[in-house]
């Protein structure tokens, strides 16, 4: 008599279960300035993905804008499940000043968690009526070039760096000479925008500037927006840009999102993730994916962060904090 | 001589296009350094737009971090960015002056009233919201002998209908009791305030329909006699129950003439054991002298107390009208000796705004603050009042005593508003308050004569 009711009350549980009401999950991503339309199809893929094996609806929200800024407001209070950001030291600060996330974040997810990469190139107008063809030519003059802030944005900090890396690389590790490279580079730009996003509106939309340095991904979409007004050069050597990606430990565990959130990243290394990134224009990190869009994207030398700088702590201190190398050159350019 | 000629006429015309050529190429080149510097001014004006546009989304952005602080005619407010902290500052300053009149004691020349300045009221008044529906009010109060905590309460707002109060603050049930200070007519309240309770520690859920057509308030509190405060812990062991309900049922119509008409009822319900902290001290005049006590400490409260209170109000143009009738029914004992005392009391104020500003029981705003340099001189208001107090005649001769306690005050008042402007206002009135009963004039002194007072008063709100 027990088993049978045992068994009566474990039937109705059963029964019960798959009919427990679908919930909806809210998540925000904070992310840099461009990631706009990657994140659009990321979103559109996984809640259809996490719908269809766990029935719940979710609200994927995104705010973008210049990685430092985002980071700031982070730090500062904003809820952020998941943070998609430009550089690791971005992360690396919210985790410093507001403890929200845990120190070894990066080792989280493979690849340092960045789940993609990019680089930096150039965008020009259509036949390149400067004659753009390196770096060199980003400081003759009269050449107007235009890039975002690297007080505020993480595209213009990879931006910087590059320049940097190449003179370097061409004046034998020579500071002082990648200094006056980047002094001069810097001369030639009339307009900062806080983020890349703004910074591709100046130079597409406004018609301002004769050549954009950008992140590779906005660069091919702006070329696939409209390829009849530009071009890309790709310079002879450029950086290996790594956006990271990681979960905000403290306000996932507020949310009840830490399954979600950790799901919705690890998507991004799935094929189906890596195939999303590919068709935005951001390099892979799958092999299989990355030798399907080979063609997209251009052969180029790259040099990391680490190899040149000593890793992103030290090249923030160095030049983008305070009283650094960028603000040095700003004040000898007024 | 043909061939001269020919040879002449074709160097002239290889001459002529050689300039013109030349002409052309320097025009060529003019039209290219005019386009060039064309496009260096068009970028350079686009990038000024563009410039231009980047400082206005910073600005924007920064306004939206930026805490808002203004400082006007209603006080001193700042507020978060995102509106969730908002803090105000108010105050309410009393600078009053009373002259007795006629008291001096016929029977051994002693003076009665005391003449005096006072600070009557010197309150800051700091209040705010957190988190949009959360308000809080605390309210010190710095004019009497010695601080004291007036209000003290959190209010959490779930919709204009529906509120719930916590703390210190006024006992729903007299209506001139709940009028703001700034705003009554005369410097003190009418004899009806003796009977209501002030200010009690409890909880309150109240609110306003359809628009403050209806408004009602249900609370529960330590308890206190009429006319006290109450200290910060009951003095027994039993609580009290207030409610009032005021609808004001032509607001917002086309029936401009009864917008501001508003009538309620209120009351309350306790029960006091044997405690004389139950009881009021004393029944006040308008000169704030006391014109009945109970005997002395032995007479106690001792079960239950309960108010009733109709009350209402009328407000158009310049015109204004207050009144409210309340019993005030007290069991006492005195040793073995009980009694159900029933005091009671009325009163009925009028006032005319006689430079026509509109009068309400928010008082009076000039329309022509007082700038005696442009011939403005604020507004001024008339105002007059009648008042009664009727005490139990079972009072006596055991609960109180008959030769020095007056079994009813009768007082009339009229005065002179002047409102400089939204935030000052000087007023004079002058109060007589009769006395019946069988007082002995050799023991009685507040009731032995008529009291008659001059008030004035200079008051600085905001």
């Amino acid at each position: 008599m027990k088993t049978f009711f045992k068994s009566i009350v474990l039937l109705v549980a059963v029964s019960i279960a798959p009919c427990a009401p679908a919930k909806e999950i809210r998540l925000l991503n904070v992310s840099y300035d461009p990631t706009r339309e990657l994140y659009q199809d990321v979103n559109a893929a996984f809640t259809k993905q996490w719908k269809d094996q766990h029935g719940d609806t979710l609200r994927l929200e995104q705010s973008h804008g210049g990685s430092g800024k985002q980071a700031r407001a982070v730090i500062d209070g904003l809820e952020a499940d998941v943070v998609t950001l430009a550089l690791g030291y971005d992360i690396d600060a919210i985790a410093d000043k507001s403890g929200q996330i845990a120190k070894d974040w990066q080792k989280r997810l493979p690849e340092n968690s960045t789940p993609y990469t990019s680089t930096i190139v150039f965008l020009v107008r259509k036949g390149n009526p400067r004659g753009i063809k390196d770096w060199d030519d980003l400081i003759k003059p009269n050449v107007s070039v235009v890039t975002p802030n690297p007080k505020s944005s993480g595209g213009a900090r990879w931006n910087y760096l590059a320049a940097w890396g190449y003179a370097l690389k061409k004046n034998n590790n020579s500071e002082a000479k990648a200094k006056d490279f980047v002094s001069k580079l810097y001369q030639n730009v009339k307009i900062m925008d806080t983020g890349a996003r703004g910074a591709t509106t100046t130079f597409v939309q406004r018609g301002i500037g004769d050549v954009l340095i950008a992140w590779e991904s906005e660069a091919l979409l702006s070329l696939k927006e409209d390829k009849d007004k530009f071009e890309i050069v790709t310079p002879s050597i450029s950086i290996l840009a790594e956006p990271p990606v990681t979960w905000v430990d403290k306000v996932v565990k507020r949310h009840g999102t830490e399954e979600l959130a950790k799901a919705y990243l690890q998507f991004l290394y799935t094929p189906e993730g890596q195939e999303i990134a590919a068709k935005n224009f951001y390099r892979p990190r799958s092999q299989e994916v990355a030798q399907k869009y080979a063609n997209q994207f251009p052969k180029l030398t790259l040099f990391t962060v680490d190899e040149l700088f000593g890793g992103w702590q030290k090249a923030q201190k160095k030049h983008f904090d305070n009283d650094g190398i960028f603000d040095e050159i700003q004040a000898d350019n007024r | 001589m043909k061939r001269n000629f020919l040879i002449v006429g074709t160097l002239i015309a290889g001459g002529l296009v050689g300039v013109q050529s030349t002409r052309a190429d320097a025009t060529s080149e003019a039209i290219n350094e005019l386009k060039q510097q064309i496009q260096e001014l068009d970028q350079k004006v686009k990038v000024l737009e563009r410039q231009q546009e980047l400082d206005t989304e910073a600005a924007d952005a920064k306004a939206k971090d930026t805490p808002r602080i203004t400082i006007g005619n209603n006080g001193l407010s700042a507020a978060s960015a995102d509106t969730n902290f908002v803090f105000q500052l108010h105050g309410v300053l009393q600078i009053d002056n009373r002259t007795f009149f006629n008291d001096r004691d016929s029977h051994n020349q002693s003076i009665v009233g005391n003449d005096t300045f006072l600070l009557r009221r010197a309150r800051p008044i700091f209040s705010g919201t957190v988190y949009k529906d959360f308000d809080f009010m605390f309210v010190p109060d710095f004019g009497g002998s010695s601080v004291q905590i007036f209000d003290a309460y959190l209010n959490y707002r779930y919709a204009p209908w529906l509120q719930l109060r916590a703390g210190k603050f006024k006992v729903p049930v007299g209506l001139e009791q709940l009028q703001s200070d700034q705003y009554t007519s005369f410097n003190e309240r009418g004899l009806p305030t003796a009977l209501m309770p002030n200010r009690d520690i409890g909880f309150q859920l109240w609110g306003d329909v359809g628009n403050g057509r209806l408004s009602y308030a249900a609370g529960v509190f330590n308890g206190v006699g009429d006319a006290r405060n109450t200290s910060n812990a009951d003095f027994e062991d039993h609580r009290e129950f207030a409610g009032r309900i005021f609808a004001q049922p032509f607001m917002g119509t086309s029936l401009m003439a009864l917008q501001n008409l508003g009538f309620g009822l209120a009351g309350s319900w306790g029960n006091i054991s044997s405690n004389a902290t139950g009881l009021a001290s004393s029944y006040l005049t308008d000169g704030q002298q006391s014109f009945f006590t109970y005997t002395n400490s032995s007479v106690v409260a001792n079960g239950r107390h309960w108010r009733l209170s109709p009350q209402g109000y009328y407000y158009w143009g310049p015109f204004g009208l207050l009144g409210e009738y309340v019993i005030s029914d007290q069991e006492v004992r005195k040793g073995a000796v009980k009694a159900d005392l029933q005091n009671t009391a009325w009163q009925v104020a009028a006032g005319w705004v006689l430079t026509g500003e509109d009068a309400s029981y928010t008082g009076v705003t000039p329309k022509h603050p007082f700038a005696p340099r442009d011939n403005h001189w604020g507004a001024l208001q008339l105002v007059a009042r009648y008042a009664d107090l009727d005490i139990d005649n079972k009072a006596f001769p055991i609960f109180a005593n008959p030769a020095t306690s007056a079994s009813e005050a009768k007082a009339w008042a009229v005065g002179l508003n002047w409102y400089l402007n939204k935030n000052i206002r000087a007023n004079v009135s002058y109060s007589h308050t009769s006395f019946e009963g069988k007082m002995n004039p050799a023991n009685a002194t507040v009731t032995r004569q008529p009291e008659e007072v001059v008030f004035t008063r200079l008051q600085l709100a905001f």
